[in-house]
């Protein structure tokens, strides 16, 4: 049990330094390298809890495109790093406050003993040598949750259609190839045959 | 899943095939034929409430229907606000395509994004699981952050998605831990394993109140209720106006249905806990709304806290805890969309080429320009205010009833004073198009689709008003 | 012994110092952005809790869900961000004041 202990407290302090430093370093690029490994103990500590499936997705989807993708933005935009931090300093005192007040009031909920509940759930079992969370996880998506896995599937739809509607756009003036053009490209588009009267030739 | 599954959620599913279809569609049709999207995309929203209104073969549909592993339920109350749903979105559909082509944004994924948002609040209604619940919220609020910014050449409109964006989420996140909270209190994600449990156990468990908290603040954010109003009238500000009339409208019914949902469905147990707090938010937004509203001078953001105070209205309704009062509740919110869609109507309208008159003073001597449409506009505004014999004053009427009834009396006391404040806002408009001269006198005109279906949706304030029987009935049945 | 609490309150450091960054960066809207990401990851951390400690495996398929509709949702967000940019040439939070009443 003691080893479990360790893990669970090395991951959760890494967690925790890395989540507040995500919301205070001066440079963004920074915040989301520390998002990164926010998510990487977040799936340490998932692995802890016996859901490896959540914990690969998490790194793979999170980690391996969503926090990509906000590099990849970032980089692209070029932000003014010297006004980033601005009003940091003054908002601090109220963000702070907002922020222990509220950390203090689900504490004091979590923490309370009687009336939490939280007392009736015992330490769970180890899970059995042959269990596989993936199956199981699998198996109820694709049987009793199979409408939102549909739904799942439409809202990655709308966010391609909403992406692209909102960030494609054609430049003018760059010479790209367009292969169905080209693919479509008719004899007659290309080479007219005109009639003309001949010159120098007198009528007969 | 088996066959029946297939037939009680069907629906959802024509509406998703038939969005995925036009999509495809779009590929083969040519620029100058767009308008074959827009009546496939009314089709399509006929063939839907065709099949809502036939309801389920074999089934008696009063009784709630489950499908899909306890996920979706249908019931007489989502049947009823979906159809409502349908015939909002065919209104919008229809007044935006006058405002699309004159502000260059004719392109087909509008209605796409228009379809799906509607699916989103349709899987909304519907929901029966703490899962689609979120998931049809995620899919309206995506679709509709992306329309905000379909004017994407728009300094406004995309500071306007920004901040719904931004909002929007925090709300969502907010939602998912009241949900997770209520998930580790309850050991279930089903509503209606959710209600058992807290029946089995009793209402005093803190982790659930957590939750409950965190619930309450996350459906204010979406309804749009003091203190978490910020975003109403900087997006309504900044839409193009056909999104801002489709976010007050559709949406609202979403909202409501998912408030009964989470409130009443699985949480009934914890009324006493959750009547305080819809109590706090409904007499704030009734008062700032009213109050904010009579000093804009921009119509979309005086519209905007009409909406606040109207929603406001919708609360009182639903803290009432009575199936009277939630079959209030959702006779409100029907025809404050119906009056809202009529009222974006207008001004869509007023618009032309490239500018929108969201100005007060662009509606000055609307009577000279065209006097049919400023008689509609003024019909539909005394509705928004409650004048009787409206549909408006009936809603207002029945809401307030439910409240005395359960013996809040001061409470329908000063929503009606800030209401009586609130008429004046409706009426200095109404002072505007026919008592000051206009600045310009060019008459205004319009599609004739477009007059027709702004012509009805105003007549059917007055019918609506003049017969409200049937329609009180079916909402007063549906709980 | 590890129960149920540590992790809940883990979830709710993380809660706690999302709400901090939306507060606190008022100026650069990525990093709300990212703080809206560590508010889902709260939650996911409490149902992930819940699961193990319930014993039925539904909230982990939440977690699934949360998952997929927060990559559609941060690929959304971005894309009104680069939109946004297009328009005004800044991410800064305090420039966003055209819309005032």
């Amino acid at each position: 049990m003691l080893i479990q202990e360790i893990i669970f407290y090395a991951f959760s302090i890494i967690m925790i330094v890395a989540a507040t430093l995500v919301i205070s370093v001066r440079n963004p690029v920074y915040s989301v390298l520390y998002l990164i490994l926010t998510f990487f103990s977040a799936a340490a500590l998932w692995i802890l809890l016996g859901a490896e499936f959540l914990a690969i997705i998490l790194v793979l989807v999170y980690v391996g495109a969503v926090m990509v993708l906000f590099l990849f933005v970032l980089m692209m935009l070029n932000v003014d790093l010297s006004r980033v931090n601005e009003g940091f300093v003054k908002n601090l005192p109220l963000g702070l406050l907002v922020a222990a007040i509220m950390l203090a009031e689900i504490l004091v909920v979590l923490w309370y003993k009687g009336r939490t509940g939280i007392e009736d759930f015992p330490i769970p079992e180890p899970l059995s040598a042959d269990y596989s969370n993936t199956a199981e996880i699998g198996q109820r998506l694709f049987t009793q949750y199979l409408w939102p896995f549909e739904l799942a599937g439409i809202v990655l739809l709308v966010a391609i259609v909403a992406a692209i509607a909102l960030t494609m756009r054609k430049r003018e003036g760059v010479k790209t190839q367009s292969i169905p053009k080209q693919v479509q490209a008719d004899k007659r588009d290309r080479v007219k045959l005109i009639d003309m009267p001949v010159e120098g030739v007198e009528d007969k | 899943m088996n066959w029946q599954d297939l037939q009680v959620a069907a629906p959802e599913i024509i509406v998703l095939l038939m969005a995925c279809g036009l999509l495809i569609l779009d590929l083969f049709v040519s620029e100058q034929r767009r308008g074959l999207i827009h009546l496939v995309s009314l089709l399509i929203l006929a063939l839907a409430a065709i099949i809502t209104l036939r309801g389920i073969p074999a089934i008696d549909a009063v009784t709630p229907v489950m499908a899909f592993g306890d996920t979706y339920v249908r019931d007489s109350m989502g049947d009823l606000l979906k159809v409502f749903a349908y015939l909002l979105m065919a209104m919008m559909l229809i007044y935006s395509r006058h405002y699309l082509r004159q502000f260059d944004m004719y392109r087909s994924e509008y209605y796409a994004l228009a379809l799906f948002a509607l699916l989103g609040a349709m899987v909304l209604i519907s929901a029966a699981s703490m899962i689609t619940i979120y998931l049809g919220l995620e899919l309206m609020s995506l679709s509709l952050y992306a329309m905000v910014a379909l004017k994407r050449d728009d300094k406004v409109a995309t500071e306007a998605a920004m901040k719904y964006f931004i909002l929007g989420s925090m709300a969502s996140g907010m939602l998912l831990y009241g949900m997770s909270m209520i998930y580790g209190a309850t050991g279930s994600l089903q509503i209606h394993e959710i209600s058992q449990a807290i029946a089995n156990q009793g209402s005093d468990n803190m982790i659930l109140l957590l939750g409950l908290v965190f619930t309450v603040v996350a459906l204010a954010f979406k309804f749009g209720l003091v203190p978490f109003h910020m975003w109403v009238p900087d997006v309504y500000q900044g839409a193009p106006a056909p999104v801002t009339l489709f976010i007050s409208s559709v949406p609202k019914l979403a909202a409501f249905a998912m408030t009964i949902r989470l409130l009443q469905d699985s949480l009934g147990g914890l009324h006493g806990d959750w009547q305080g707090m819809l109590l706090m938010v409904g007499v704030l937004s009734i008062a700032l709304g009213n109050l904010a509203a009579l000093a804009q001078s921009n119509i979309k953001r005086m519209l905007a806290y009409s909406t606040i105070a109207h929603m406001g209205f919708v609360m009182l309704g639903l803290l009432s805890g009575t199936p009277e009062g939630y079959g209030a509740s959702m006779f409100y919110v029907i025809t404050y969309a119906l009056m809202s869609a009529g009222a974006f109507g207008v001004v869509i309208f007023m618009s032309s080429k490239g500018i929108e008159a969201d100005n007060l003073d662009d509606y000055k001597g609307l009577n000279q320009r065209n006097p049919w449409f400023a008689a509609m506009f003024a019909l539909l505004l005394l509705s928004l205010a409650g004048v009787p014999v409206l549909v408006g004053f009936f809603a207002k009427w029945l809401v307030l009833q439910a409240v005395v009834n359960v013996g809040m009396t001061w409470l329908a006391l000063v929503a009606v004073i800030f209401s009586v404040i609130g008429a004046f806002y409706y009426l200095r408009v109404i002072k505007l198009m026919y008592f000051d001269k206009a600045d310009i006198e060019t008459p205004i005109s319009a599609p004739s689709d477009f007059r027709a279906v702004l012509t009805g949706n105003a007549l059917l304030v007055l019918v609506l008003g003049i017969f409200s029987g049937p329609l009180i009935a079916a909402c007063m049945a549906a709980f | 012994m590890l129960t149920l609490t540590h992790y809940l309150t883990l979830g709710a450091i993380l809660m706690c110092l999302s709400v901090a960054g939306i507060f606190l960066n008022r100026k650069n809207i990525i990093i709300l952005l990212m703080s809206i990401e560590l508010m889902l990851l709260a939650a996911n951390m409490n149902l992930v809790a819940f699961s193990r400690f319930i014993g039925n495996p539904d909230g982990q398929i939440f977690v699934f869900f949360i998952l997929t509709v927060a990559a559609a949702e941060a690929a959304i967000g971005l894309a009104i961000l680069v939109a946004l940019y297009r328009n005004r040439q800044s991410i800064n939070v305090a420039d966003l004041d055209d819309l005032k009443g």
